[in-house]
């Protein structure tokens, strides 16, 4: 349904340099459509909000970006190669920060680090936990176990972990969530910073204003469409999902 | 560079670093261990009134109860580590590969039943007076082997369960039914041990060889298909 | 990982529905292969009270043997259509397919009823006791187990994703562990042997029950098949039909409720 949408990306969905490019991208979990015929294409070193309401399929969408969960249907490419089939030689290049910390909360900060470094058959796992942790400011709690932490600290443990592998693509379910206002501010500059590493970054969020604030582009997953935006105009690419953007539109310029 | 056998003895020996700093699987297992050998010896009474030991045949009916309860229990309780705070999705977003994670899995299941067998077999033979002293090496072989055979199937559907309600009992009434063929051989293998010049039945060992190789082959087939973040 | 599943990807009866005409072309076959199936029925059933000689050493009750061989011929068929269903599903996450196991599953397990049944009833006339541990009474009390805890578990899952995958690997260990469960009740001393020696008028009796049999297994889980088809098209059409306003509504409440 979705074949003839002429995206507003100046790189072509199937280009090597889009960082990620999904086509026709169907997912139906226990017989409900969660993802219906997507097509998008994210440009290498932007910053891209998903925008969508609770169960609009926001972190499907990011679960099968990080090779988590197959998609019913349809193409997925990272980096110009197919996630089915390079999975697992996709995976150092993509980091991965999901509702949870991800991390075993028995363990200390470190031990989790160095333990999914090893994983990721990185060298000198040690010094590179240890340098990530001091970034984040936990240098003095990486010995404490993870469970000890704060939602703000286990949250910056987190990404720690997600930049483990010096990702290309960072991918962040809600990553503000829960946060309080200064941590969601270093946050922000995080992120920021990474962008300006030329990192692409892909992170959902429930308040559009902090989105289009942050974003380059952003992006709505509504009941089946995406629908792009960028910089605070909208830009619809679908007739028939006219009337779902202009409600996000509305609800941008209340704020 | 960390191979694929590097990466399954890492994540062994994570499991267990986990398992000591809070010892959560082996005190409840060995608990429940305990509490059905207990049971089983309240109702059968004291061997020393009547003054008969038990046979052989009993003698692995009370065992295998007490490994099998306890195993499913364990086979839960180490998958539920990977599912706290999805650190199995962590895992699963680095490059291992899914059979070495089911390897690893499966290792330190068998650890930690190791464990419980240690602990469970003197009790109950301290309690039901068996005669295990003179076919101890047989009863090993029986019992690694048993071992290795349930612990895959109960691994392989730990996983497959572990995001779903499906736990407690029902884990327990998928694993048992697939597991009837360990059940009966070992018994069986068992019983004529227990015989008057008993030794240990070839056809039943090659039996639970077969039943190791065809779970194991399966756990390793069908392991990534059942993980689901 | 090349597979293009689909969700109410059509197993090969349905596309075959497709049309009106061959609706009631296939209406009517259905029919006629259960009148096949009834007649047949009736027609061993005379046979083995006109025909079939009665056995000298048990008597009458020697006559569930007609029944107790086909059933459990048909019954391991029906458990190796659950295995390839299972190892289907498994390859092509169809759904079909874990529908074509649920069909398959039931049937095994009725017919292991029924050969637990016969093989008691049997061991009643011949040995004088509903229930010995005797190898052959063992493995069919096992089959029955394996099967009945498939059918069982499968209604305690509500992801009907996780429910399929689960049970594909149940379907596939449990058929595997058939020869097993076979080889290793063998070891369990059989004290009651029984060997049949059959007149040719009863082998030819024998034979006669297979076609009925089958063919009643067969139909059942066709008809289980059509009915598990139809009911999850029904449960998929519930979800997928919801009008687009309300997504509007969901996205709009995106911006206005973190």
């Amino acid at each position: 349904m979705a074949s003839a949408s002429t995206g507003p990306h100046p790189v072509p969905a199937d280009a090597p340099a889009a960082a990620v490019s999904v086509q026709g991208l169907r997912k139906v979990i226990n017989d409900r459509v969660v993802l219906n015929d997507l097509d998008f294409a994210i440009p290498r070193g932007s910053m891209f909000a998903l925008l969508g309401a609770n169960g609009a399929g926001k972190s499907t969408l990011l679960k099968i970006l990080a090779g988590l969960m197959p998609p019913t249907g349809g193409r997925v490419h990272l980096f110009g190669a197919p996630l089915a089939g390079h999975a697992a030689d996709l995976r150092s290049r993509i980091g991965f920060l999901g509702h949870n910390a991800m991390l075993y909360r028995e363990l200390s900060a470190r031990e989790n680090l160095v333990f999914f470094g090893r994983m990721h058959g990185l060298a000198d796992v040690g010094r590179r936990a240890e340098d990530l942790l001091e970034q984040l400011g936990l240098a003095d709690r990486m010995h404490d176990p993870v469970k000890a932490f704060s939602r703000g600290m286990l949250q910056r443990a987190a990404i720690a972990r997600a930049l483990l592998c010096d990702p290309e693509l960072l991918l962040a379910d809600e990553p503000f969530t829960g946060l309080d206002a200064p941590s969601a501010r270093t946050l922000e500059a995080l992120l920021r910073s990474l962008h300006a590493q030329g990192r692409t970054i892909v992170f959902t969020n429930h308040d559009v204003a902090q989105s289009i604030a942050l974003a380059t582009s952003v992006d709505a997953v509504g009941h089946g469409g995406v629908f792009v935006l960028g910089h605070g105009r909208l830009i619809i690419n679908q007739h028939a999902r006219l009337l779902d953007a202009a409600m996000v539109h509305l609800e941008m310029s209340d704020r | 560079m960390t191979t694929t056998l590097g990466r399954i003895m890492l994540l062994v020996a994570k499991d267990l670093r986990i398992e000591a700093r809070g010892r959560q699987t082996i005190a409840i297992v060995l608990v429940l261990g305990i509490l059905i050998i207990v049971v089983l010896g309240i109702g059968f009474g004291s061997p020393g009134s009547s003054g008969q030991p038990v046979t052989g045949f009993q003698a692995t009916a009370i065992l295998w109860v007490a490994y099998f309860f306890g195993g499913v229990l364990c086979f839960e309780k180490t998958m539920d580590v990977e599912r706290r705070d999805d650190a199995l999705a962590g895992l699963l977003m680095t490059p291992v590969d899914r059979g070495a994670i089911y390897v690893a899995k499966l290792l330190t299941n068998l650890t930690l039943i190791a464990g419980l067998t240690i602990v469970i077999t003197p009790l109950a033979v301290m309690f039901f007076r068996f005669d295990l002293a003179g076919h101890a090496g047989a009863f090993v072989a029986i019992l690694a082997l048993g071992m290795v055979g349930f612990a895959a199937i109960g691994t392989l559907f730990a996983a497959a369960a572990s995001s779903t309600r499906l736990q407690g009992g029902l884990l327990a009434m998928l694993v048992f039914p697939l597991c009837l063929p360990v059940v009966i051989v070992s018994t069986q293998m068992m019983r004529e041990l227990f015989l008057p010049g008993g030794q240990l039945s070839m056809p039943g060992l090659a039996l639970l060889a077969g039943f190791d190789l065809m779970a194991l082959t399966v756990g390793w087939l069908v392991f990534e298909q059942v993980l689901e973040p | 990982m090349n597979r293009t599943p689909t969700l109410t990807g059509h197993g090969p009866w349905n596309a075959r529905w497709g049309t009106v005409g061959m609706q009631r072309l296939s209406a009517h076959l259905v029919r006629a292969y259960w009148l096949v199936t009834a007649a047949l029925f009736v027609a061993v059933i005379l046979m083995l009270v006109l025909y079939t000689p009665v056995d000298r050493g048990m008597g009458p009750v020697q006559k569930i043997f007609y029944l107790h061989l086909p059933v459990a011929i048909s019954g391991f068929l029906a458990a190796f259509v659950v295995f390839i269903a299972s190892v289907g599903y498994l390859w092509s996450r169809s759904m079909w397919w874990d529908d074509l196991a649920a069909a398959a599953g039931k049937v095994a397990v009725l017919y292991c009823a029924v050969i637990l049944l016969t093989g008691m009833f049997w061991g009643r006339s011949a040995w004088g006791v509903w229930w010995t541990w005797s190898p052959r009474l063992t493995f069919s009390l096992v089959l029955f187990l394996l099967y009945a805890v498939y059918v069982l578990i499968r209604p305690t899952i509500d992801s009907a994703e996780r429910r399929a995958v689960i049970c594909a690997v149940y379907g596939i260990i449990a058929f595997l562990d058939v020869p097993l469960v076979y080889l290793s009740v063998r070891l369990i001393p059989d004290i009651h042997p029984s060997s049949i020696s059959l007149e040719p008028a009863m082998r030819l009796s024998l034979l006669a029950w297979f076609p009925p049999v089958v063919m009643l297994m067969a139909g059942m889980i066709g008809t289980r098949y059509a009915l598990n088809r139809r009911l999850r098209s029904a449960e998929a059409g519930r979800f997928s039909e919801a009008p687009s306003a309300g997504a509007a509504i969901r996205v709009s409440a995106a911006g206005g409720h973190p």
